[in-house]
């Protein structure tokens, strides 16, 4: 299965690629974006199996990428990793159809609670 | 007496330290450095004098409290973190721009938890790198320093506005900085809302 990570932090991406192989999902293939237009642009080209996006984002934000997505017919399954974890930014991901919400910090256990019923 | 609109606005204005501690700032700050940077690695509430190079990082929150959440530290504290964030990902030869990177993350997941402890609605803007916003009401501040590895850190969570006390309406640095020209984004007005 093929995992796409957005964040325009690359320190950030690579907590985020080191936290999914600490949890278990080591056999992956990974492919990173580096803003919300560069994960819309790679789920239409790599279609990935998951997309793991950040919130506040330069150039698209996340929510603008799940949003282009799904009015452009992509069910692709999409989860924020943010560093914002309201009770309203949750109700505003779910409303647009993400998945679940990993709010930073995070530790493998939080990855596997929430992946653990995309990726099995 | 009638107070004006904007005194008015002013009056009603909540301070930081009505609104969160310096024990929650650090539980969260601790909690940030615990899971990002590793389960060993602690904040210990000692406080320390920052070196000449310090660098600061830092979110703006703008909302019903309306400031920024600054974490300060030398630069060489700033590349070992950078370091410990990318761990085995760290590339041979350290850019500047992963200093940045790196900083300005764990500005960013600070931030944003503290944003999270803040009545909202609220926005948090992305992080920056630099000189550390003036603080415009020592008031509004809630400052924690702590050593990580033996080196300082300081974390404010602090107002953007003046007070409304007269006495408190001229700027200045909560941690005064030396002009350093490797310095990516310079904040010279200290105000980036």
């Amino acid at each position: 299965m093929k995992i796409l990570v957005a964040d325009d932090s690359r320190v950030m991406r690579q907590i985020v690629i080191r936290t999914l192989r600490q949890a278990g999902y080591d056999d992956h293939d990974i492919v990173e974006a580096e803003d919300g237009r560069d994960a819309y642009e790679k789920v239409r080209t790599e279609a990935p199996d998951l997309v793991l996006s950040d919130w506040n984002m330069p150039n698209m934000t996340g929510l603008e990428c799940l949003q282009a997505l799904r009015s452009s017919g992509s069910a692709v399954p999409f989860g924020f990793v943010t560093s914002e974890g309201s009770a309203d930014m949750r109700e505003t991901a779910a409303d647009a159809g993400a998945l679940f919400l990993i709010a930073k910090p995070f530790t493998e256990e939080t990855f596997r609670e929430n992946l653990d019923g995309v990726l099995a | 007496m009638t107070l004006a609109p904007d005194a008015t606005a002013r009056a009603a204005r909540p301070l930081i330290t009505s609104l969160i501690d310096e024990a929650t700032v650090g539980a969260i700050a601790g909690e940030a450095w615990v899971a990002l940077v590793g389960e060993e690695e602690l904040l210990v509430p000692v406080p320390g004098a920052l070196p000449e190079d310090a660098l600061s990082t830092w979110v703006d929150v703008v909302g019903p409290w309306t400031g920024s959440v600054v974490l300060t530290a030398g630069h060489g504290t700033a590349v070992e973190l950078t370091r410990a964030l990318l761990a085995e990902a760290t590339p041979a030869v350290l850019e500047p721009e992963d200093v940045t990177d790196a900083f300005g993350e764990i500005a960013n997941v600070v931030g944003g938890n503290v944003k999270a402890a803040l009545p909202g609605p609220s926005t948090l803007s992305l992080p920056q790198v630099g000189d550390a916003p003036a603080v415009r009401n020592p008031d509004d501040v809630c400052r924690v320093e702590v050593l990580w590895r033996g080196q300082p850190l300081v974390i404010t969570v602090q107002g953007a506005l003046p007070s409304t006390s007269p006495q408190h309406e001229n700027p200045h640095h909560e941690n005064p900085q030396h002009e350093n020209p490797h310095h990516e984004n310079p904040h010279p007005n200290g105000v980036s809302l």
